[in-house]
């Protein structure tokens, strides 16, 4: 009996102490652990998404916008059998569709996104069976939104999803998160990120939400900063209108005293709110497939022969040289001329013409010997202090520094090259390429007696109501006697009081400019003009580019005009 | 009439109470009522067999094993349940038979157990007490309830040791039903075996030992037959017993969820009403086989070891009664009952706290449940009643 007794209590005691330790292990050893998976089984972080900041033009009209769409997000654990079928009839999709979706993040028990703006009625409609979607949220979440479709797509950019390999360098962004791919979206991603807030929510155990947790505090969404541009929507709209004629075209203008970009577009463009929009395939594939490629942004990233757009920088080298005045006189133009064992060619028989009437005409004779006589060595020189051949320093993401070729360049290049090459470069052909921004920019120097800002997109920033100036513009100076530059700017005035530029020419404002009609094998020329007004107090400058359009004092001409006249808001009589 | 061992009333009207604040906790007001009708009855049971002659309980074990006998026919063909037939209704009341089959059958068990005067391994003496268990045990699992039939075995395999009969010769009558149990893997069905070689090759001679293998692997290859036979819920229990991180959001939802509820009390618990898993919602059926799970949530690991300590001081005062009985039915009758709590709080606590597949047994005095609680309190009255000298 005794014996019994004992051997029993004994038994008992292993299976309480069994379960005693088990106690242990759960609650004291492994407490922490669960009491962190229960957490997670009642509270549900919500994200508050941050939204974007907007962007403005220099008269404060809305381009960019942030506005609130509807989000389709679903918490793959919560769900039951009959939400797949209802879900997918709610939003008109194929329900092998969604399950395949869903069905590799289905231990998820976070909410994930399927489906970004929601119509309204489609919205509403899962709303309202909210009951039968378990698992399934709605959410609005502010969206990108451009209201002047692709009037500024070259200087916007675009948004684009972020992706899996960035998203390991940078842990503040998140899956699905949009950040800026080009252009002021991606150039200052950092100022117009809204930073996202967080809220705390209690659940059961079927997913309702109970209500906010005391015990966490929430995080409010902080709003990203609204920009300013310097670009002004009533010459970018009408440069967007006039350019959208040609297939391949670009125009920037600037303001002289600062530096400013007023306008700056590109043909042919594209929609940003394409991207922040369920991109159908087949949009996409015109995008990429166009040859004429959309987003390059032709302004700032492509690179041109100047032509005779270059003649008044040759001519203002050779002055501060001293090698010539503006009344010497070379050879009289006879139409062609023979160096070496070629002929080079002008456009018409100008006879004999002095330094300002060479620019005037756009004589090719003239700076072929003027190209001779000044060297390749001091032409390169005299072009390091223009913004030619190296970036400007535009608040854009990317930008070509353009060709100045040196005699270094050229022997990389060439090995061995003949003198000949120098002629070509007197006239704006051969190896030497700008970009229609750094043209604009030369002549911005010319007219501003050798002094030059760099440009610039950013005017201010508007942060919770406190103005925030970009006062980053850098002044550069060009190495010009100032009375040469006076006398260039008189030649570039005569160019369209009657000369080649004489389409431009306004009976309101002086115009002085230079055209440019840059050969090009592949077809037809590009027609350049870079122009300033007014002619005595140089406000602002322009330059055009048409791609394969013919000669620059009919195509490019009349643009830089319109533009001109729109600037000094003359209405068209 | 002599003094109540107060070292069981005392715990046992602590569990009662922790019961009460656990039920308000989990169903609410409207099950605490409930279960508060029924205290008065189960006291009133408590009483009536504390007062009742031993004698009658001798006498009457027979014709109340035949009544239960034929509820439990009866609760066949009337039953009522969620996937099975367990209870009577009525009125507003369940009444679950196979609770008090339990109790009828210690009764008659030891009525049998004490009349043998040898406890000696063979047919004759072996064979009433089996088939006093048998009858109840087949007619429970056809309910279905297997945890309330397995709690049949465990009084018989207890009892028998309590009248004499030697361990080897009782794992032997169990080696059938267990080498059944461990087929359904050979991850059981390996180290039973190997022990029940070893144990036999010492005790007995080599063509015992190899009879009895024989035998119990005839029973073994039987249960991956019977699993194809088994109720898709019971097959499912098993399964996620042995894996339940395959189906996080099926059965083994319950254990998970369980065990969290457990470890998440942590040492002083989340604090009475504020057990989050409870009150959202994650726990299932959490008032009745889950109450402890609130228990370990609420009061944490004081709470719970106090509760596990306070069964096994009422258990272990059950074993010193049925040692200082008057005479041996008596005493045989104090270790079923023993047998009966104790199986009770071990499953249930044991599958609470993941150390056994999800069986559907509540916690004596603490579940809710009236058939539960008014049974314990019978049992209760039974030990003060028969135990004599309580030391």
């Amino acid at each position: 009996m005794e014996n019994k007794l004992k051997r029993l209590t004994q038994i008992l005691l292993i299976l309480f102490g069994i379960l005693s330790l088990r106690l242990v292990q759960l609650q004291l050893v492994q407490g922490k652990r669960y009491a962190r998976l229960s957490d997670r089984n009642r509270i549900r972080k919500i994200i508050l998404p941050g939204p974007r900041g907007r962007i403005f033009d220099r008269t404060g009209k809305l381009i960019a916008d942030t506005r609130p769409s509807f989000t389709v997000s679903v918490i793959p654990t919560e769900m039951d059998d009959s939400t797949l079928p209802v879900l997918a009839r709610l939003l008109k999709l194929e329900p092998e569709k969604l399950n395949r979706l869903v069905k590799p993040i289905a231990f998820m028990s976070s909410p994930v996104k399927v489906k970004r703006n929601l119509d309204r009625t489609t919205a509403f409609a899962i709303e309202e069976n909210r009951f039968r979607l378990s698992g399934v949220r709605i959410s609005v979440d502010p969206v990108r939104s451009y209201p002047t479709a692709g009037l500024y797509c070259h200087i916007l950019g675009h948004l684009g999803e972020i992706g899996r390999q960035e998203l390991k360098k940078d842990t503040t962004h998140r899956l699905l998160d949009y950040i800026g791919r080009d252009g002021i979206e991606a150039r200052y991603e950092n100022l117009l990120r809204g930073h996202d807030g967080c809220e705390y929510i209690e659940i059961d155990a079927r997913g309702h939400e109970i209500g906010p947790l005391p015990e966490k505090r929430s995080a409010p969404a902080v709003p990203g900063k609204d920009l300013y541009l310097t670009v002004d929507q009533r010459l970018q709209g009408l440069a967007y209108r006039l350019i959208s004629q040609y297939d391949k075209a670009a125009v920037v203008g600037i303001e002289i005293k600062t530096g400013a970009v007023l306008c700056l577009a590109s043909r042919p463009g594209f929609d940003p709110g394409i991207f922040t929009q369920a991109i159908s395939p087949k949009t996409w594939d015109s995008l990429v497939s166009n040859p004429n490629k959309p987003f390059f942004n032709r302004a700032v990233n492509a690179g041109y022969p100047p032509g005779s757009a270059f003649k008044p920088i040759v001519a203002l080298a050779a002055l501060n040289q001293g090698i010539v005045t503006t009344r010497t006189r070379f050879k009289p133009c006879s139409g062609s001329f023979h160096y070496g064992n070629r002929i080079y060619k002008c456009w018409t028989r100008h006879g004999s013409l002095n330094l300002l009437g060479a620019i005037t005409q756009s004589c090719n004779i003239y700076f072929y010997q003027l190209g001779l006589k000044l060297g390749l060595d001091s032409l390169v020189s005299f072009c390091k202090s223009l913004p030619l051949g190296k970036p400007t320093g535009i608040d854009l993401p990317t930008e070509n520094p353009g060709i100045i070729p040196s005699r270094k360049w050229l022997d990389s290049r060439y090995g061995k090259w003949t003198k000949g090459i120098l002629l070509n470069f007197a006239i704006g052909q051969g190896e030497i390429l700008v970009t229609p921004l750094q043209m604009a920019l030369t002549y911005a120097a010319i007219a501003n007696n050798g002094k030059y800002h760099e440009p610039y997109l950013l005017d201010h920033i508007d942060s919770a109501g406190k103005t925030i100036r970009n006062i980053s513009t850098t002044k550069h100076e060009i190495r010009s006697e100032p009375e040469y530059l006076d006398q260039i700017k008189l030649a570039l005035e005569r160019v369209v009081e009657h000369g080649t530029g004489k389409i431009a020419r306004l009976k309101e404002i002086t115009i002085a400019g230079k055209t440019g009609t840059a050969q090009n094998p592949k077809g037809l020329d590009h027609a350049w003009f870079v122009g300033y007004a007014p002619a005595e107090k140089p406000l602002v400058v322009f330059a055009v580019l048409v791609e394969h359009a013919g000669h620059g004092g009919v195509v490019a001409a009349p643009i830089a005009r319109q533009l001109i006249r729109r600037y000094f808001s003359i209405e068209t009589p | 009439m002599k003094r109540p061992d107060l070292k069981i009333i005392v715990p046992t009207l602590l569990l009662t109470a922790l019961g009460m604040l656990i039920i308000y906790s989990t169903g609410g007001r409207h099950y605490l009522i409930r279960q508060l009708l029924f205290l008065p009855v189960a006291l009133a049971g408590m009483f009536a067999a504390y007062a009742i002659p031993q004698r009658v309980f001798h006498d009457m074990a027979g014709l109340l094993y035949g009544v239960i006998l034929l509820l439990l026919v009866l609760v066949l063909f009337f039953g009522k349940g969620i996937g099975s037939k367990r209870w009577f209704m009525l009125g507003p009341v369940a009444f679950q038979p196979s609770e008090f089959a339990k109790l009828a059958t210690v009764l008659l068990l030891a009525r049998s157990l004490a009349s043998c005067r040898n406890p000696l391994f063979t047919w004759k003496t072996l064979f009433v007490p089996s088939i006093i268990c048998l009858v109840p045990a087949i007619l429970v699992i056809t309910e279905p309830d297997l945890s309330a039939a397995l709690v049949l075995a465990v009084i018989l395999a207890s009892m028998l040791y309590w009248a004499g009969f030697r361990p080897l010769h009782i794992l032997l009558l169990f080696t059938p039903l267990i080498s059944f149990a461990a087929g359904f893997s050979l991850y059981t069905w390996i180290p039973f075996f190997v022990f029940l070689g070893i144990i036999m090759l010492i005790r007995t001679n080599l063509f015992r030992t190899l009879l009895a293998l024989l035998v119990g692997s005839l029973f073994g290859l039987l249960s991956p037959i019977s699993f194809s036979l088994l109720k898709v819920y019971q097959r499912a229990r098993i399964r996620n017993f042995l894996a339940p991180w395959l189906d996080p959001h099926g059965v083994g939802w319950n254990a998970i969820q369980s065990r969290i509820a457990i470890g998440s009390g942590r040492l002083t618990g989340k604090g009475f009403l504020s057990g989050t898993q409870t009150r959202l919602g994650f726990l299932p059926n959490r008032h009745t086989d889950f109450a402890f799970s609130c228990v370990g949530e609420e009061f944490g690991f004081i709470g719970s070891i106090l509760l596990v300590g306070l069964f096994a001081l009422i258990i272990h005062r059950f074993l010193i009664a049925a040692r200082f009985s008057r005479d041996s039915f008596s005493s045989l009758v104090g270790i079923g009952c023993a047998a009966i709590l104790s199986y009770q709080v071990f499953i249930n606590i044991g599958m609470l706290l993941g150390l056994i597949p999800i069986t559907g047994v509540p916690l004596p005095f603490i579940s809710y449940g009236g058939s539960s609680l008014v049974l314990n309190y019978i049992i209760v009255g039974l030990i003060l009643n028969f135990a004599t000298k309580p030391q």
